[in-house]
């Protein structure tokens, strides 16, 4: 091809696909959609960064998807002047990120930890924090510039939300029949969540307002077997777990470090069977007991026990700035923000 | 630093301005090297280091065997090269593999012995940069070329980021003298460079990572006892992610070279649609089987010594290359089984008393490349394309062995491949199935298709608004892919 024509080739790419992409992104805000980010291995990395930050002005909370939508950090960091570093996980089990801070010799710090009893004493393998821990141990420098280099962008550019405009993302959404004894993607409603930079996860507007797609999480819900009448583990299987938890918060504490438990607001569905599927006291008081800590439970506060959760496990926007208020006061109580002696 | 990251694209962009700014060569060759070294250091900085001392080690020992006459002091340098080399290549790919065959045959013999785990890392790349720094050394040995004469672009040469980590292997005559006089990439250079760029990036970005790879993972990442389809589509997957990471990452670096005016050699032409396998070799990671074939094969004796000599020659060769690829037994199968089909095309070849056979007997006037198509390859019959689709059939088979990390996991994989594992439930979606099928046949048909045609003689053919839209079409669902950072597949060899 002359190079007359191949300059005019490569104009046209330029003009074209700057044309589709101005065209794409002002498309899905048309659409109500909302800038987030995509909350993986490079973002958690970030934060976990910041666990190291003097123990008087930070707290770090670990826990799965309650405690990521849960907790408001705005209302947090206003009201206690304390940095919140959120760790938490969606669907992970926290249990190993706590053996992973007691295991730092570094962390001296105020810990939260959120017990969502059938994922805390789960005792499969946690792909999604391993995941995280590998990029932690060994991220390159090149791949750390990229991160930042992606944040920027993402702050701009809706259409870099990975979980929903990504083409693997758009396939999935595709009405494609199941083959026969496999799930396929799970059918999430695209405007359920946003997640923003803090790693705070919000429900978008739309879904507070509609119940239609509040029912079809809780339906996913169910699928998940949240209405199942399923154990959590006993026996050794449980002493083993115990021990575990007790020896990684003895080593945070033994080195000055302060941890309380935390149980996130459930309802619906799921709270009518949870109690029944990890009793609290063989489950969530026992790690109380053996690690000697204190908890807060959301059944014992006047001002938490009466939450009712659009799809019956996580709190609105507005319910966590209330939620995380209420939190602030019952810390309060026990001297979180108090230096330990 | 990998090409498919927002890092590169940044990086890249400083580079291409700084070559093209008004600076005297030898600055630029200075920019140029020092690029790669950030590139490089990007990874892993301690391990720049090893660089440094191949190179340094590899320029003094080159031009001193170069002028050497003595036979004995000759042969010392060489030993002590190839100690250096294949040392620090043994050390850090083989020890832990090294160490656990020892530890396996003295317990067999009732020895006692269990050391500690070693923690050993991999420097990226470090299998490349060996293979390109013994080829100069060992051509000194021969004076087979000149000794380059400055320690800069000797450097560059060993060093030039497009080709650093992953290849094209290249020889000193392909790229030191391009460094002797100043390189600037033609505007037509520059637009086909970006061309290759995108479309190596799309390969390994779109169809790599984002269609295949999720696939491959998950059957390989499973027991391997599956129903026939599934594992099918698993191997399948895989056969089309590896090609593409790979030939992504060549076409990349093929490309990046170009747009700052250097010419790097291809490293695949359309292996799926290989008629046999010594064909495939001639299109499958072209410059390791040239090199293979120069410093292996043929000195091992080739096909000089008699029918049975060459046989073995081959199947060392092959089971060596094979354990190029990683530090495991199964890759020595792979290579294994690759070597016994190139017997038995050979043997087939002998029989017939066909000329062409086996990876390395064709000869080649050329540095580095496997030298043309035979003319019985090149017509696109009926009967060459069932050959060529028999001989994907068996190349999907070797790659279990590739990519499965241990024999039962292969051996279950191949079970179910054939229907031979009772009854089990499906693991993959109706998309992951979708997505294999449909990459994996287009990318059959057009490797038949473009058998005897390479990329960039085809844009002549179309005109400038398809092209452009091809192009954008590309780029787009590179963008819309999202799949950055993601390492490539040869990266751990």
């Amino acid at each position: 091809m002359p190079n007359s024509l191949l300059k005019k080739s490569a104009i046209l790419v330029l003009v074209a696909s700057t044309v589709f992409l101005l065209c794409w992104e002002y498309y899905w805000h048309s659409k109500g959609y909302v800038l987030g980010y995509d909350d993986h291995d490079a973002l958690w990395y970030k934060y976990r960064h910041e666990v190291y930050e003097p123990a008087d002005k930070t707290t770090v909370f670990i826990g799965s998807s309650r405690m990521k939508f849960d907790l408001d950090i705005p209302t947090w960091e206003k009201a206690t002047g304390d940095k919140a570093v959120q760790l938490s996980i969606e669907g992970s089990n926290p249990r190993a990120a706590l053996v992973n801070l007691g295991a730092d010799e570094k962390f001296k710090g105020k810990l939260v930890v959120d017990i969502t009893e059938s994922l805390f004493f789960g005792t499969w393998e946690d792909n999604e924090l391993a995941s995280r821990l590998k990029y932690l141990k060994e991220a390159t420098p090149s791949q750390k510039v990229s991160a930042q280099l992606g944040f920027a962008l993402e702050s701009q550019l809706l259409f870099l939300d990975k979980s929903l405009f990504s083409l693997n993302a758009m396939l999935s959404r595709l009405p494609w029949k199941d083959r026969p004894k496999v799930r396929g993607d799970v059918p999430w409603p695209t405007k359920f969540t946003t997640t923003n930079f803090k790693r705070q996860t919000l429900m978008t507007d739309e879904f507070v307002k509609d119940t239609t797609l509040q029912r079809r999480v809780t339906d996913i819900w169910t699928m998940f077997g949240a209405l199942d009448k399923k154990h959590a583990p006993t026996g050794d299987t449980l002493q083993k777990v115990l021990t575990e938890v007790q020896t990684a918060v003895a080593k945070i504490k033994a080195r000055g470090g302060k941890v309380i438990f935390t149980r996130t607001p459930s309802s619906g569905g799921y709270w009518d069977n949870e109690p029944t599927q990890n009793p609290r006291a063989e489950y969530y008081d026992k790690v109380l007991a053996v690690t000697n800590c204190s908890g807060i439970h959301f059944k014992d506060y006047a001002d938490m026990k009466d939450f009712i959760c659009p799809e019956w496990s996580h709190l609105s926007p507005a319910q966590s700035v209330q939620y995380t208020k209420a939190l602030i006061g019952h810390l309060e109580e026990q001297h979180w923000f108090t230096p330990a002696k | 630093m990998v090409f498919n990251s927002y890092t590169f694209v940044v990086f890249f962009i400083l580079i291409l301005i700084l070559h093209n700014l008004p600076f005297s060569w030898r600055t630029k060759k200075i920019n140029l090297l020092l690029a790669s070294y950030v590139f490089y250091a990007a990874w892993n900085p301690p391990f720049i280091l090893l660089l440094w001392l191949s190179t340094i080690v590899d320029f003094f020992v080159g031009r001193a065997l170069y002028h050497q006459n003595n036979l004995a002091k000759r042969r010392m340098l060489l030993v002590l090269s190839l100690i250096g080399n294949l040392g620090m290549l043994c050390f850090f790919k083989y020890g832990t593999f090294l160490l656990d065959n020892f530890v396996t045959v003295v317990n067999a013999l009732g020895v006692n012995f269990h050391p500690a785990k070693p923690n050993i890392i991999l420097p990226a790349g470090i299998s490349f940069y060996t293979f390109t720094t013994l080829c100069y050394t060992i051509d000194m040995y021969k004076k087979k070329s000149e000794p380059v004469k400055s320690m800069l672009d000797f450097s560059l040469f060993v060093t030039f980021f497009p080709h650093l980590v992953a290849g094209p292997i290249v020889r000193p005559p392909q790229l030191v003298p391009q460094f002797e006089t100043e390189h600037k990439a033609t505007q037509q250079q520059l637009l086909q460079g970006l061309f290759l760029m995108t479309l190596g990036l799309f390969m390994k970005v779109v169809l790599a990572d984002s269609m295949l790879s999720a696939t491959a993972n998950s059957v390989f990442g499973s027991e391997g006892k599956l129903p026939a389809l599934d594992a099918w589509m698993g191997v399948l997957a895989f056969s089309g992610q590896i090609f593409f990471d790979f030939a992504g990452y060549s076409t990349c670096a093929i490309g990046v070279a170009m747009t700052l005016g250097f010419i790097l050699p291809q490293n695949f032409f359309y292996p799926y649609a290989a008629i046999g396998f010594s064909d495939f070799w001639r299109r499958w990671h072209i410059t390791l089987s040239a090199w293979l074939r120069d410093y292996l094969y043929i000195p091992l004796g080739g096909n000089r010594n008699g029918k049975f000599r060459t046989y073995i020659n081959l199947m060392i060769t092959m089971l060596l290359g094979g354990l190029w690829h990683g530090a495991n037994w199964t890759f020595v199968v792979w290579g294994g089984l690759h070597g016994f089909y190139l017997w038995v095309e050979k043997a087939i070849a002998d029989y017939r008393k066909d000329k062409v056979a086996a990876i390395a007997v064709t000869p080649s006037g050329e540095v580095g490349v496997l030298g043309p198509l035979p003319e019985t390859f090149k017509p696109k019959t009926f009967r060459n394309f069932s050959i060529a689709l028999f001989t994907f059939f068996l190349i999907n088979v070797t790659w279990v062995f590739f990519r499965a990390d241990t024999f039962t996991k292969a051996w279950y994989l191949l079970k179910s491949m054939f229907g031979f594992m009772p009854k089990v439930d499906p693991m993959l979606t109706t998309l992951s199935v979708v997505k294999v099928s449909v990459i994996v046949t287009g990318m059959v048909i057009a490797h038949w298709l473009m058998r005897n045609t390479k990329v960039l003689d085809v844009i002549p053919k179309m005109s400038w608004w398809l092209f452009g839209i091809v192009w954008t079409v590309l780029l787009l669902l590179i963008i819309l892919s999202q799949e950055s950072s993601s390492s490539f597949i040869y990266f751990q060899f």
